[in-house]
């Protein structure tokens, strides 16, 4: 075989490995689309038919016998709503039901029984969130609750209001969904085989040009990803548009089935009826799509549609670049070396194989993805976003280090800004020494006793200072706030019975640390001690016996024989031990939980706080890349000093 | 000068006096929640505090014995509260936790320890590094993955997956160190035999290192049992709660069940305790001297 007829068999197999990555993940990224495309329009539908329901609920006035009428009537003419029941706070009262369960003895209107609590749960669940969002004067809580019922259709859940109030709510089920769109595979398919065969027929009168030939499948390449695109987006955008008939034709259908119920059981004006307003989000705002005739409303469609095709541009030019990565790497010969060392070390390859897989998916993955979030506006409000439309480059960055008001000068003096980043900073230093230090020394101290030989009771000893390691930290944290407590907490029980006056642990920094610092070295002393005893017990005892021997004395002993074997251990340990503390999220969230006023908040439990109280993923993200630079640039310089890492 | 001191040893009663006064730091909190939890109530107080207390009140108020001895919160947890559901569900992902995460270590430590291969490296420095990456970082891209790729929410496989391999820098790290000081001749003499290297893993190493691979499987263990905030997070249905998460339901919002929290947190932390105990000799023994010897 000769050079040249290699590359062009590696290009060759390169464009198809490479096309094969690029339209399979599109294809990937489509079906997914298609499928919640799919579920969104039978929300949609199902969600108008709700609200058409509650509509007629509420004009027929909640309770009494009208409201069963009603609901019979919209069972009747409404073949897709398959069970509607009626539930009312007041009296805990099933007022109206058509599910196949509540008929004869259970027929509504009843009480509902110990067995439905979940029932009367989820309508205070959607009170509680109607009123929520009004308070906050946004859509956080979902108002309507959607599930996917056992027969594969929906089950529905929206509050019934009375001048403002809920006063309880209709649940209803769906017939089954129609299944998602199949999509074909021939189109992939040939997507994938033809740019090869069209490569190898183009080869044919290039020869054996290299860079020739590896031009030709990169334009192949290109022009198959961008063909392939524009049919993924023609897909989806013609799937938006049959959601968009559907749900229109839909509002046609309810506004004539609520005219009808409505005339037939005289429950008012029909002309106060708007079914275009039912089509709504979970947060029951309109969706604005659908106008008030019924038809669909273009221009957010258009706008709509032109979000998609931004969305889809993104995601397909980076898995373009992808395979434009994987066609260079097998064209220009890196996947033959690659090959090649693979199988030189495919035993070492091979045991490390399920670890370093495992630890990619779920630790480098996420972490890159973290990565991307940081440089956004990612956040609760804007999740739904393309990613051009959030990113705001290093601003966050900017915002955290960039504030340097940590503190202003009161009328009493220095005022701390305890958000500030740098006073957060301080409290972790001293968190994370304090708490590595105490663990250090005392750990150690208390092997070295452990480790004196024929000491009586020893295992009974070690099995005692075990316990705060065995005992779950955040059970140990939780202990610990109690015992710390102001009124009740023991710790002030015996400052008062030594004559002492009882402390306001969580009221001031200093005392909420020392308490926090207080628990977490009760817990972080025995690690150290199981890790230093480990060390000091694999040290031969013939050492000891030779340097006794040459009449060493107990310190010359410990000086050249036990802290050299223990540094192996130790240091290792320490280095972990210092980014667990740095990082021991449970204690001062569960202890102090950062009081008072987030003054002990360490870096992490802030940048928790920041992420799932505030629901600023993009700064959180932002904050934990500072953490993580601190942390990184704290191993390097750890790692420069001693030296741990020699020689692995 | 007497034998002992001769031979360079302390006298044992000064340490016994040292070590009995941290018995009393150590055990002190936890005899604490054992009364919470043998009190038969809800509160924080061991016993009632008259409104003008004498020194003889106080003691008897920090004293952790409960003013009536009653079982009552234990009965209750299981009768009342689906707290035995919650521990099964601990149980499971915490077995498949350790036997998965010993494997992952044991393999990847094997390899780090024996073969010099490209990468080497670079894998064992980003293991190191990987224990930098700040949780709340990864939570939301994990919740992504997990939950809405792999379709894992709520399933033990999510759970024992996480866990497993969020346990293996720490374990790969200890293995290795401890295979490091496993001589070679012993694995040089077996290849000499005609042993595959398959064989000398399972027959020599892993045998010799049984201290270690005790550690890391009580470690990957603890990791599982312990952990709260990604079971929270990814055990949303009230039936898939683990332990932990289901007791920071006892005294997480506005419920103050102390009662029930010290009875569940003494029931969660005893197979801990007992794991430990039978680990103890496989911890502590250090084998490679006398293989060596022997």
């Amino acid at each position: 075989m000769n050079l040249a007829a290699s590359y062009r068999r590696r290009f060759a197999v390169g464009l198809l490995l490479a096309a094969a990555l690029g339209v399979g993940l599109t294809q990937w990224v489509l079906v997914r689309a298609r499928d919640q495309e799919s579920r969104a329009k039978s929300e949609r539908v199902a969600v108008v038919s709700v609200n058409a329901l509650v509509e007629i609920v509420e004009r027929a006035g909640i309770v009494g016998d009208g409201v069963r009428r009603a609901v019979a009537a919209v069972a009747r003419d409404n073949p897709m709503l398959t069970g509607i029941r009626v539930v009312v706070f007041e009296g805990f009262s099933l007022e109206a039901s058509t599910m196949a369960g509540d008929s004869g003895e259970s027929a509504a209107p009843r009480r509902l029984t110990r067995d439905e609590k979940p029932l009367y749960d989820q309508g205070q669940r959607l009170r509680a969130a109607v009123e929520t969002n009004r308070q906050e004067g946004a859509a956080r809580k979902p108002e309507i609750e959607i599930e996917t019922a056992a027969n594969g259709g929906l089950a529905l859940a929206a509050p019934l209001e009375k001048d403002g109030a809920v006063v309880g709510f209709v649940a209803a089920e769906t017939a089954a969904m129609p299944p998602p769109p199949r999509s074909s595979w021939l189109v992939p398919l040939g997507a994938v085989v033809v740019p090869a065969l069209v490569f190898l027929v183009l080869a044919l009168p290039v020869g054996e040009r290299r860079s020739v030939l590896a031009v030709v499948a990169a334009i192949l390449l290109l022009a198959t990803m961008v063909a392939y695109g524009r049919y993924a987006l023609n897909t989806a955008t013609a799937d938006r548009r049959l959601t968009a008939r559907t749900v229109a034709a839909e509002v046609t259908a309810e506004m004539a089935r609520a005219s009808g119920v409505t005339r037939e059981l005289s429950l008012g004006d029909l002309s106060a009826l708007h079914p275009a307003s039912w089509d709504t989000d979970v947060f029951r705002r309109p969706l604005g799509l659908i106008a008030a005739d019924g038809s669909v409303q273009e221009a957010p469609l258009e706008q709509g549609l032109a979000r998609v095709a931004a969305r889809t541009r993104e995601v397909v030019g980076a898995f373009t670049l992808l395979a434009l990565g994987l066609l260079a790497f097998v064209g220009l010969g890196g996947a033959a070396r690659l090959g090649g060392t693979l199988r030189k070390h495919r035993q070492a390859y091979a045991y490390t194989f399920p670890a370093v897989f495992g630890m990619l998916a779920l630790v480098f993955l996420p972490f890159l993805y973290g990565v991307v979030l940081s440089f956004t506006d990612f956040s609760l409000y804007t999740s739904q976003a393309p990613l051009s439309q959030i990113w705001i480059g290093l601003k966050n960055f900017t915002d955290i280090l960039g504030d340097f008001h940590i503190a202003t000068r009161g009328p009493g003096g220095l005022v701390w800004n305890y958000q500030n980043i740098y006073w957060t900073l301080g409290v972790t230093i001293v968190w994370t020494v304090t708490n590595v230090a105490y663990g250090v020394g005392m750990g150690l101290f208390l092997a070295l006793i452990l480790n004196t030989k024929g000491l009586f009771a020893r295992p009974i000893y070690r099995v005692i200072f075990i316990l705060p390691w065995a005992t779950p930290n955040y059970i140990t944290a939780l202990i610990w706030k109690g015992m710390f407590h102001q009124q009740f907490g023991v710790i002030n029980q015996i400052i008062q019975m030594l004559g002492g006056t009882p402390v306001s642990w969580f009221e001031k920094p200093g005392t909420s640390l020392f308490a926090c610092i207080a628990t977490n070295a009760w817990l972080s002393v025995p690690f150290m001690m199981v890790i230093s005893l480990g060390a000091l017990q694999s040290i031969s005892a013939d050492l000891y016996e030779a340097a006794r021997v040459d009449g060493a004395t107990r310190w010359q002993q410990f000086r050249s024989i036990t802290l050299p074997s223990l540094k192996p251990a130790l240091i290792p340990a320490m280095i972990l031990s210092v980014i667990w503390t740095f990082n021991m999220f449970n204690i001062i969230y569960l202890v102090s939980a950062g009081e008072p006023a987030h003054s002990t908040e360490i870096l992490i439990t802030q940048a928790y706080k920041f992420a799932f109280e505030q629901y600023r993923y993009g700064y959180a993200a932002a904050y934990s890349m500072v953490i993580f630079a601190v942390l990184l640039a704290y191993g390097i310089w750890q790692n420069k000093v001693t030296k741990a890492t020699e020689g692995i | 000068m007497s034998e002992r001191s001769r031979t360079g040893e302390f006298p044992h009663l000064p340490l016994h006096v040292i070590l009995l006064i941290y018995v009393v730091v150590t055990l002190y909190p936890l005899l604490w929640v054992f009364t919470i939890a043998f009190s038969g109530q809800q509160g924080l107080m061991i016993v009632d505090i008259p409104a003008n207390p004498t020194f003889l009140d106080r003691l008897r108020a920090i004293t952790p014995w409960p003013a009536h001895v009653s079982a009552s919160s234990f009965i209750s947890l299981f009768t009342e509260q689906p707290f035995a559901r919650w521990l099964l569900n601990s149980v499971i992902v915490a077995a498949g936790t350790t036997v998965l995460g010993v494997f992952l270590a044991c393999t990847a430590a094997y390899a780090f320890s024996r073969f010099r291969f490209p990468g080497r490296r670079i894998g064992l420095m980003s293991f190191l590094v990987s224990q930098m990456f700040p949780g709340t970082l990864m939570l939301i891209p994990l919740y992504i993955i997990i939950v809405q790729f792999l379709g894992l929410g709520s399933n033990f496989i999510g759970l024992i997956l996480l866990y497993s391999i969020t346990a293996i820098p720490f374990c790969v790290w200890m293995l290795k160190g401890y295979f490091d000081t496993i001589p070679k001749e012993l694995e040089e003499s077996a290849l000499m035999d005609g042993a595959s290297a398959a064989t000398i893993f399972y027959r020599i190493v892993l045998p010799l290192a049984q201290p270690a691979v005790a550690v890391t499987a009580l470690f990957s263990f603890m990791t599982a049992w312990n952990e709260f905030i990604q079971a929270a997070t990814f055990m949303d249905k009230i039936s898939m709660y683990t332990a932990p998460v289901g007791l920071r339901f006892f005294v997480g919002g506005f419920s103050q069940q102390w009662g029930y929290f010290a009875a569940g947190a003494i029931i969660t932390a005893i197979p801990i305790v007992v794991l430990f105990l039978v680990l103890q000799k496989y911890v502590v023994s250090g084998l490679t001297a006398g293989a060596v010897k022997g």
